[in-house]
C-alpha cells in the first residue's frame, strides 16, 4: 500500500530509457574491460624474461661488416638510454667469450651435443623466482634459461630420432650438462632448465656462473657491450620503435609490432571504455533525477506520512528497495548479454585463428558489483536528501 | 506528557499587538490529561500552535518543552517517534489521502503501532456514522465526512496529546457530538491530553483551561 502511494504518480518511461543506456553502458563497460585484459594477456606465453622487455644491439650495415662503424655500445651511450622517460631499466648483456657445448645427460633421452652461446642478465628482468635463480660454486647443477627456439630444435631432432616430442614441462625435468672449455682445458657442469624465453637466442644462465667461466676460462681481452636489455613503461611501444629507429637500434620485430598492435586495441578500448562509464554516470544522473521528479509529484504523501509517524528511513527503504530491484535486473541484464557477445566474439576471434584466452575475467565479476552497489548507494543518498526535505 | 511554552512567538505574528491574557510571548503550561480549549479568531495562531506542537513548523521565538525538553532539540528520529507513541493530531487541511479508500487511510496509518484490529476500525469507523464509505475514497467524501475520517484517524495510536485544529468546522452539532464523544472516550482511555482549536464555539462542555490568542 505504501509502495502503490508513493510511485502512483510515476512515468515510467524515463525510467526505462535510464536503465537501457545504464544496460549499454555496463555492456561496453564489461566488454572493453574484459578485452583489455585479455589483449593485454594476448601472447604472453610465460616467459623467464618478464613483459615490455627488449633485446637490442646496433643495426648491422655493409660498414660495420667491413669494421669503419661501432657495434658496440660504450658507456656514455649506456648512460644517455638509462635517462630516457619510456625505459624502465637498460642493462648490459654479458656473453661468453670461451667455448660452451650443451649436451643432454640422461638416460631416457637419446644423446644429442651442440656448441651454444650464453649470456646472462640482471636478474630484475627476469620473471623467476629468485631462489631457483642463483649459483655458486658449490651448487652441483647450474639454473639455465632455455630459448624457446632451442627447444623446437630440440624436439625436431627427437622426432627425427622416432622420440615422442617434449614438452615445457618435461623437458625441465631432463638433465643437461653444460661443458666450458678453453686451450688450456675444459670443466663439466650439470644444467637443469627453469624456464624458456622467445626474447633471446642463446641460453641464459646466473650471472655468478657467467663470472665463474670467464674468470676460469675466458679471453682476457677487454670485453666489449653489443646487446642491451631494457624494459619499456606499459603502452609506449611507439616512443621505443621511434628511439630505435633514430639511434640505429634492432630488436625483434615481432615483438615489436605486437606490443604496437595491443597498445593499439588498448587505447582503442579504454576509449571505449571511457564512454561507456560516462553513459553509465549520465544513466545514472538520470535515475537521479527521475528519483527527483518522483519525489517532488508525491511530496504531499511523503509530508502526510512523515505526520502521521512515519520515519524518513520507512519511505527512503520503500524507494531503495524498488530502484534496487530495476537496478539489479539492469546488472543483471548487463551481465548476461556481455556474455552472450563475448561468447559470439570469442567464435569470430577463435575461427580467424587467433587463440585468445576464453576464460570470463573475474574483473567483471567485481566489476557488475561494484557497479550495481555504486548505483544503489548513489539513488539512496540522493533519495535520503529528498525525502529529508519534505520532513 | 507535560507541555510549557515560555515566551513563544511565532514569526508570522510578531509584528501583530496580543492582548495581556494571549499565550503569545507568555508563560503557558498543559499537564496530560487536561481537556484544552483555544479560541480566536481567524488569523490569530491557531493551526501555527498545532503546527509548531507538532514539530511542524520551527519559525518561532521562544521554547517549548515537552516534559522539560526544549522541542527545538529533538531529531527527525524524535519527531517520529513522538507521532506515533505520543503526540497525534487531527489538521485543519485534514492531509488525508485521497485517493485511497477510508479503510486504506486508516490501515497506513494503524499499521504504525497495530494499535486495533480492522474490524475495531471498521467499528469506529461505523460510530461517525460512515459505514457504508469504508471502501470509498477519501476523495470522494464531503468535507464533513473526510473530518470524521481524520477524526478516527487520530486516535489509532498510543497518545499522550490530542492536537485537534478546528475538526469539527464542517460537522452538524449531531456529528460534533458524537466524534467529541468518542475523542474524549479514546482520550480518557490514554490518560492523554486534548487540545481543540475552536472559533469561538465551546461545545457546551467544560474545559480545565481555556487558551486565548
Amino acid at each position: 500500500m505504501l509502495r502503490s502511494l508513493l510511485f502512483k504518480y510515476q512515468d515510467k518511461k524515463q525510467l526505462y530509457v535510464a536503465l537501457l543506456g545504464g544496460l549499454l553502458g555496463i555492456v561496453f563497460t564489461l566488454i572493453s574491460l574484459h578485452y583489455l585484459i585479455k589483449v593485454n594477456d594476448f601472447g604472453e606465453e610465460k616467459d623467464a624474461l618478464g613483459p615490455n622487455i627488449f633485446i637490442v644491439q646496433k643495426k648491422v650495415s655493409s660498414s660495420t661488416s667491413l669494421n669503419l662503424g661501432v657495434t658496440d655500445f660504450s658507456d656514455e651511450e649506456l648512460r644517455f638510454y638509462k635517462e630516457q622517460a619510456f625505459l624502465l631499466a637498460v642493462e648490459p648483456i654479458s656473453s661468453n667469450n670461451f667455448a660452451v657445448s650443451f649436451e643432454t645427460e640422461d638416460p631416457l633421452v637419446p644423446y644429442f651435443r651442440s656448441d651454444v652461446f650464453i649470456q646472462s642478465v640482471d636478474t630484475s628482468f627476469l620473471d623467476v623466482h629468485s631462489s631457483a635463480w642463483k649459483w655458486n660454486q658449490t651448487d652441483s647443477v647450474v639454473p639455465i634459461i632455455l630459448p624457446r627456439d632451442f627447444l623446437m630444435m630440440l624436439n625436431t631432432f627427437m622426432s627425427s630420432s622416432g622420440i615422442p616430442v617434449v614438452s615445457d614441462e618435461i623437458a625441465m625435468d631432463i638433465k643437461f650438462k653444460l661443458t666450458l672449455s678453453n686451450e688450456r682445458g675444459s670443466a663439466n657442469f650439470p644444467a637443469k632448465i627453469i624456464g624458456f624465453t622467445n626474447e633471446v637466442s642463446s641460453i641464459l644462465v646466473p650471472q655468478s656462473f657467467m663470472k665463474f667461466g670467464k674468470r676460469a676460462f675466458g679471453n682476457v681481452n677487454q670485453e666489449k657491450v653489443s646487446q642491451l636489455i631494457l624494459e619499456s613503461k606499459d603502452g609506449q611501444f611507439g616512443l621505443v620503435e621511434s628511439f630505435f629507429k633514430s639511434h640505429h637500434l634492432e630488436a625483434k620485430n615481432a615483438h615489436l609490432i605486437a606490443g604496437k598492435l595491443k597498445s593499439m586495441i588498448s587505447i582503442l578500448l579504454s576509449t571505449i571504455l571511457v564512454v561507456s562509464i560516462l553513459a553509465m554516470l549520465l544513466s545514472c544522473l538520470v535515475i537521479i533525477q527521475y528519483v527527483q521528479l518522483l519525489i517532488s509529484k508525491t511530496a504531499y504523501e511523503i509530508r502526510v506520512l512523515l505526520r502521521i509517524g512515519y520515519t524518513v528511513r520507512n519511505i527512503v527503504r520503500q524507494f531503495t528497495l524498488y530502484l534496487s530491484f530495476f537496478l539489479g535486473i539492469m546488472c543483471f541484464a548487463g551481465f548476461l548479454l556481455f556474455y552472450i557477445i563475448k561468447q559470439l566474439l570469442d567464435s569470430i576471434i577463435l575461427n580467424a585463428g587467433l587463440m585468445i584466452d576464453v576464460s570470463l575475467s573475474f574483473v567483471t565479476i567485481y566489476v557488475i558489483t561494484f557497479i550495481f552497489i555504486v548505483f544503489v548507494i548513489l539513488t539512496r543518498l540522493n533519495t535520503y536528501r529528498n525525502v529529508r526535505k519534505q520532513f | 506528557m507535560n507541555i510549557k511554552l515560555e515566551n513563544v512567538l511565532p514569526h508570522p505574528l510578531a509584528s501583530m499587538s496580543h492582548s495581556a491574557t494571549s499565550i503569545w510571548n507568555a508563560r503557558i503550561e498543559l499537564f496530560q490529561g487536561q481537556k484544552v480549549i483555544a479560541d480566536a479568531y481567524s488569523g490569530k495562531g491557531k493551526s501555527t500552535l498545532i503546527a509548531l506542537l507538532f514539530g511542524v513548523r520551527s519559525d518561532y521565538d521562544g521554547t517549548v518543552y515537552f516534559d522539560g525538553n526544549a522541542i527545538s532539540t529533538f531529531s527527525m528520529n524524535d519527531w517520529s517517534e513522538l507521532r506515533r507513541n505520543k503526540i497525534s493530531a487531527v489538521f485543519q487541511d485534514l492531509q488525508l489521502f485521497p485517493n485511497l479508500s477510508v479503510k486504506d487511510n486508516l490501515l497506513l496509518k494503524n499499521q504504525l503501532t497495530n494499535s486495533y484490529s480492522e474490524k475495531e476500525m471498521a467499528q469506529l469507523i461505523e460510530r461517525v456514522g460512515l459505514k457504508d464509505k469504508w471502501e470509498q475514497k477519501c476523495g470522494n467524501l464531503s468535507m464533513g465526512q473526510q473530518q470524521r475520517v481524520a477524526v478516527v484517524r487520530s486516535l489509532l495510536q498510543p497518545f499522550d496529546w490530542l492536537f485537534l485544529d478546528e475538526p469539527f468546522s464542517h460537522l452538524d452539532k449531531v456529528n460534533t457530538d458524537i466524534c467529541l464523544e468518542l475523542v474524549l472516550e479514546k482520550a480518557e482511555i490514554n490518560n492523554s491530553g486534548v487540545l481543540l482549536t475552536t472559533l469561538g464555539e465551546d461545545y457546551s462542555m467544560k474545559w480545565d483551561q481555556h487558551l486565548y490568542l
